[in-house]
């Protein structure tokens, strides 16, 4: 698989990006012949990208001019890669839990993507910010196989 | 996102349905902020069927919220997937959590009069 | 009917504390994780629908046991407070035990029970409240029963406590010694009081005495011998001339050479007396000097060797890298970012780049073929900071300090020797796999296994 979708970084589009990432998971999983754990896979890639696509948006709004959010998603054998980029300020990803009991809010998106994703880079290019998520998707093979 | 508010037995009961995200997490907190809720809220999450880290902070105002005056957020109902999300933040450690909505109902009638 | 299997941190503290690489309700009896015991126990009533209720973390549980269906139950989790008492947790879960009888197994407990039996019946009409208790929790049956039968004991199964590291070396070799296993154990079992699990290599002159239980991904090493009375954990080396008797050795842990190990449980690098709990840990010369001697501090000409490795691979790769790199950063398929690693076992911190090559594409493909994103890493061998190789490099987390306690030789390298051997894949697995080379490093050796893991990363990422 090797799509790509670009959206405006406004947060109305935020659900077409989350169900752009749920179809492409389902898409590369049954082109795994996957049985199980498709739900959580796409599941998984649902919440990642809309962590990061909401995060884009969010920093997008201090800028004047119009930005864009552009999502690719590619594979290779049995990992699905989710590369999210932007063209906002830099950023730090600062990926510990933040006190669950605490006021300071937020903190929980990079880490819940951490915890989803089996890989994450983040990296800036070009002007760009990048977050590469790749996610393996376990195919259990009959047994004696 | 929809949200209706009911009180039953002088609990407060939020109902949603929908999807909980970037999008809507706004519509949940001016919600929370602007109703006259009893101490104790209930809320119904029988009809979310997705929930970001967006919507898990404002769960989590509200509760701390509630909690600074003596009340409470307890939680009822939730799908695998969002209990995922709670599980996965370690906030789950946070709320009471029930499967049943009469019985969270119940609970925050009787802790109630413990306060 | 339904089963609520209710188990608190408090109840499994000890557990925590002796096996601290395993959930409580996944540490293993003779091979088996505790909570299948219960599932098994759960199904033999005639009970399908199980949930597992815990005031701490179930996460790994979960991965785990997913959704049951790999035994024909359905597994459901849930979430409780530490203060709530019993009434507070059916409450919780009301929607779950509504209208049907619950079975719920409180606390840490084991059930004695049998494989051919049948307690469908008995559960079935037994009235509702405690059927069996002891001092760390209890089996308890709500809701009315079916029928009207005068059940008095003896019961068909018994309940014991489970709380200590002596009542877990008592249970596995109760369990272990039982000819007639009244349990279902994993691994192969073609004659009585032996089974084997897969993938298990044994060296020509190791010896294997009955009584014993082997996991998966054994390795016993010549001259070794095991048992009688042992249960060999997964992901387990035995090196050289070592002896396992009438002990307990956990997932994931190597035993050095020429070590005794008698009536022991060994857990990581921890080795417990299993009577009176007192453990220690193994960091003593016999068993890691080989550790010892080739960790933290290279000596000269380890360094020189290992610079001329790297300065070797550096030439070797100097003109694919003068190519590749602009195609690939220009093509946004280079990506590189710099993460805080641990740099020994001190705890000191090192801040190396990683990189990451998008697979697919031919100029990818060959990048990867080529290790390139070690390229940068290199010079850190040039610089002395890293090895060329060594341990996977650990991420600056609370959770890591706690592994790296664990790893006596970690040593970061550019390359591990878990690549090395394309071996095991998850965390631990790649720990123990490293801790063995760690103390079987040497110079030359060590060159052989970076060509190792360059040849079988083209290998690894070349094959589905």
């Amino acid at each position: 698989m090797n799509t790509t979708i670009i959206l405006p970084a406004e947060m109305c589009y935020l659900r077409l990006a989350t169900v752009t990432a749920w179809t492409a998971a389902e898409i590369f999983s049954n082109s795994l012949n996957a049985e199980n754990g498709i739900h959580d896979f796409c599941h998984a890639f649902k919440l990642a990208v809309c962590e990061t696509f909401s995060n884009s948006v969010r920093h997008a709004v201090h800028s004047k001019e119009e930005k864009n959010v552009t999502i690719r998603f590619s594979s290779s054998n049995d990992r699905l890669t989710a590369l999210v980029s932007d063209s906002n300020l830099p950023f730090d990803p600062v990926i510990t839990l933040p006190d669950i009991e605490k006021y300071p809010e937020g903190g929980f998106g990079l880490f819940l993507i951490r915890q989803l994703m089996d890989e994450v880079v983040f990296t800036r290019e070009n002007g760009m910010n990048l977050v590469a998520m790749t996610k393996k998707l376990t195919v259990e093979h009959k047994q004696g196989n | 996102m929809i949200i209706r508010e009911n009180t039953r037995d002088s609990v407060s009961t939020i109902t949603l349905a929908g999807t909980l995200d970037a999008l809507s997490a706004p519509e949940l907190q001016s919600f929370s902020e602007n109703s006259a809720l009893s101490p104790n809220v209930v809320l119904d999450l029988s009809d979310v069927d997705f929930l970001d880290s967006s919507g898990l902070r404002v769960i989590r105002g509200m509760a701390l919220k509630k909690r600074e005056s003596g009340g409470d957020v307890i939680l009822a109902c939730m799908n695998d997937d969002v209990r995922k999300v709670f599980n996965n933040t370690q906030l789950v450690r946070l709320f009471h959590i029930y499967d049943d909505l009469d019985a969270a109902v119940t609970y925050a009638e009787t802790n109630k009069k413990s306060i | 009917m339904k089963t609520l299997i209710v188990i608190r941190e408090k109840d499994c503290q000890w557990a925590r504390a002796f096996f601290p690489d395993m959930h409580p309700f996944l540490l293993t009896i003779c091979n088996k994780p505790y909570v299948e015991f219960l599932v098994d126990f759960s199904l033999l009533s005639g009970i399908r629908q199980i949930r597992l209720l815990s005031d701490g973390p179930l996460g790994e549980v979960e991965e785990y046991c997913e959704n049951g269906s790999r035994w024909g139950a359905e597994i459901s989790y849930a979430s409780i407070q530490s203060g709530d008492d019993m009434q507070t947790v059916l409450a919780k879960n009301k929607r779950f035990c509504a209208e049907e009888r619950c079975m719920i197994i409180n606390g840490m407990v084991f059930i004695n029970y049998g494989k051919q039996a049948d307690y469908n019946a008995f559960i079935a009409a037994f009235p509702s409240g405690e059927i069996l208790s002891c001092s760390c929790g209890s089996l308890m049956l709500t809701g009315n029963p079916s029928g009207t039968r005068n059940i008095s004991p003896p019961y068909p199964f018994t309940l014991s406590c489970f709380d200590s590291p002596g009542l877990y070396y008592r249970l596995s070799s109760d369990i272990l010694n039982d000819a007639v296993s009244p349990y279902v154990l994993p691994g192969y079992n073609n004659e009585p009081l032996c089974h084997i699990g897969r993938n298990v290599v044994i060296g020509k002159s190791a010896e294997i005495i009955k009584p014993v239980i082997l996991g998966d991904n054994v390795q016993i090493l010549g001259g070794a011998v095991v048992g009688p009375g042992a249960i060999i954990g997964s992901n387990v080396i035995i090196d050289r001339n070592s002896s396992v008797i009438h002990s307990v050795v956990i997932d994931h842990t190597y035993i050095g050479e020429q070590l005794e190990v008698e009536k022991k449980i060994v857990s990581g690098n921890m080795l417990i007396e299993p009577e009176s709990g007192v453990s220690l840990a193994i960091e003593d010369p016999h068993l890691l000097t080989g550790i010892r001697k080739s960790g933290a501090s290279l000596s000269f000409i380890q360094y020189a060797v290992q610079a001329l490795a790297a300065l070797f691979i550096l030439v070797l790769l100097l003109i694919p890298f003068l190519f590749l790199f602009p195609v690939l950063k220009l093509r946004g398929k280079w990506m590189q970012h710099n993460e805080d690693c641990y740099a020994d076992i001190s705890g000191k911190i090192l801040n190396l780049s990683v990189t990451a090559i998008e697979r697919g594409g031919l100029f990818g493909s060959i990048a990867i073929f080529l290790s390139l994103d070690r390229f940068f890493q290199l010079f850190r061998v040039l610089a002395g900071q890293i090895a060329i190789i060594g341990s996977t490099p650990l991420r600056v987390s609370p959770e890591n300090r706690e592994h790296l306690k664990r790893m006596p030789g970690y040593r970061p390298g550019v390359f591990s020797y878990a690549e090395a051997e394309a071996w095991p894949v998850d965390h631990d697995d790649k720990a123990i796999i490293e801790r063995f080379y760690t103390a079987h490093s040497a110079l030359f050796q060590d060159i052989l296994m970076t060509v190792k893991a360059f040849v079988n990363r083209i290998h690894e990422k070349s094959t589905p």
